[in-house]
């Protein structure tokens, strides 16, 4: 079962700048991502937005098939950056995992 | 797909040991310059970042990924961070060929024709020219990135340069916005297409272009090399994917998926080749993956040489 971090949205702040928050959930970014995957970057997004940390780190290796290819960002229509919190939440996870 | 965490590990390592990702001592990646007669100083600093030079290793470690990948030695790959930065290398430049070493450095080769062409006054210093850790960058591995960025702006700062011509995206992207950014330091940084002047000409010739992320979203510079093919006579086709709105060639997945990179690769390799016309890139990474799709591309140095 996965728990709800409420501070998760700030901590995440420490490895960019975090838009989130801007997100209304309306799947462009998802609808242009190459990868045509599984409701990504859409689905990280919302599990930041709902502070869902351990779903995150649970699916930490999906973050990695993002190609940082930019077209996600280049299209928001509410510039929330999907591109740059998938970085940062690579930046998140590389210090979870340099810390356990 | 491979573990990340294991490929992240062996990257930072082979970058801290040795300042490139493959752990290829510099003698031997970098080698294209020995029979060019570059004057070592001059307005600006000609800078590779190695990413021509490294396009046979990537090459040659994907192709081994490839034959591991979702297999039960994946695992394995974990221990090869026990294993000398240097170590390896020497043994992933021993394993791949001679021939294609030196076809890497043809861009680098053309490039420095142009330039000398459009007269430009440059200069290249071996010493200078690094890895710039764009890898480590996007694979979210921050600490090392900068770390390394660091040493490579110091040097660079130490040595007064201010002007750098840059060939490849990934490396132009890293100078322009995110040294800046991570390590204070700031470059003039041009990439070489942008300081060519060669003259009108009249190929009389159409081709396919790719724009690489890089310099099509994120630099937003591809009216530039339109520009000078324009100059030269060679007409671009229309495709439905370019400049801001370019689609990915697969490349950055590669080291963690290269079945994952290689889906995407197809799908952008049937797009260019649509229009039924030669491809025209300007990235080592780029072209790499659209070749192993089995997509006619060339740089974009080597088809502007061929009509000067």
């Amino acid at each position: 079962m996965s728990t709800i971090d409420l501070n998760f949205e700030e901590e995440l702040k420490t490895f960019c700048e975090n838009t989130a928050l801007a997100c209304f959930n309306c799947g462009t970014c998802t609808a242009v991502c190459p990868l045509v995957n599984d409701n990504f970057p859409r689905k990280m997004i919302r599990y930041i937005q709902v502070g869902a940390k351990d779903a995150i780190l649970e699916n930490a290796n999906e973050l990695y098939k993002c190609l940082h290819c930019g077209l996600c960002t280049h299209t928001c229509p509410r510039q929330a950056d999907p591109g740059e919190i998938i970085l940062g939440l690579k930046r998140f996870v590389v210090a979870n995992w340099r810390r356990s | 797909m491979f573990s990340p965490k294991d490929i992240i590990d062996v990257l930072a390592q082979n970058v801290r040991q040795t300042m490139s990702p493959f752990g290829i001592p510099r003698f031997m990646v970098n080698t294209w310059h020995k029979d060019q007669n570059l004057p070592d100083d001059g307005e600006y600093l000609l800078y590779t970042g190695l990413m021509y030079q490294f396009a046979p290793y990537i090459e040659k470690s994907t192709h081994y990924l490839e034959s591991f990948e979702d297999t039960a030695k994946a695992r394995y790959l974990k221990y090869a961070r026990y294993v000398p930065g240097y170590l390896s290398g020497a043994g992933l430049a021993l394993m791949t060929r001679a021939r294609k070493k030196s076809e890497a450095g043809q861009p680098l080769k053309n490039v420095v024709r142009l330039l000398r062409q459009s007269r430009v006054n440059f200069g290249y210093r071996p010493d200078l020219d690094h890895y710039s850790g764009i890898l480590l960058y996007d694979m979210g591995d921050q600490k090392s990135f900068i770390a390394h960025a660091r040493k490579v702006a110091q040097k660079l700062q130490r040595a007064k340069i201010n002007k750098i011509i840059t060939i490849d995206p990934h490396t132009t992207y890293a100078l322009k916005e995110l040294f800046p950014k991570y390590t204070g330091a700031h470059f003039k940084v041009v990439p070489y297409f942008d300081l060519l002047n060669l003259g009108p000409q009249n190929a009389d010739l159409e081709v396919t272009l790719h724009d690489p992320c890089f310099f099509g979203r994120y630099l937003k510079v591809s009216d530039i090399p339109r520009k000078v093919l324009a100059g030269l006579g060679i007409r671009e086709t229309r495709i439905r994917n370019s400049k801001d709105f370019t689609s990915c060639c697969g490349g950055p997945a590669e080291s963690v998926s290269p079945k994952l990179s290689s889906r995407i690769m197809d799908i952008r390799a049937k797009e260019l080749a649509e229009p039924g016309k030669p491809i025209v890139s300007m990235c080592p990474i780029c072209l790499g993956n659209l070749k192993k799709a089995g997509a006619d591309a060339r740089d974009l140095s080597s088809l502007l040489v061929q009509h000067i």
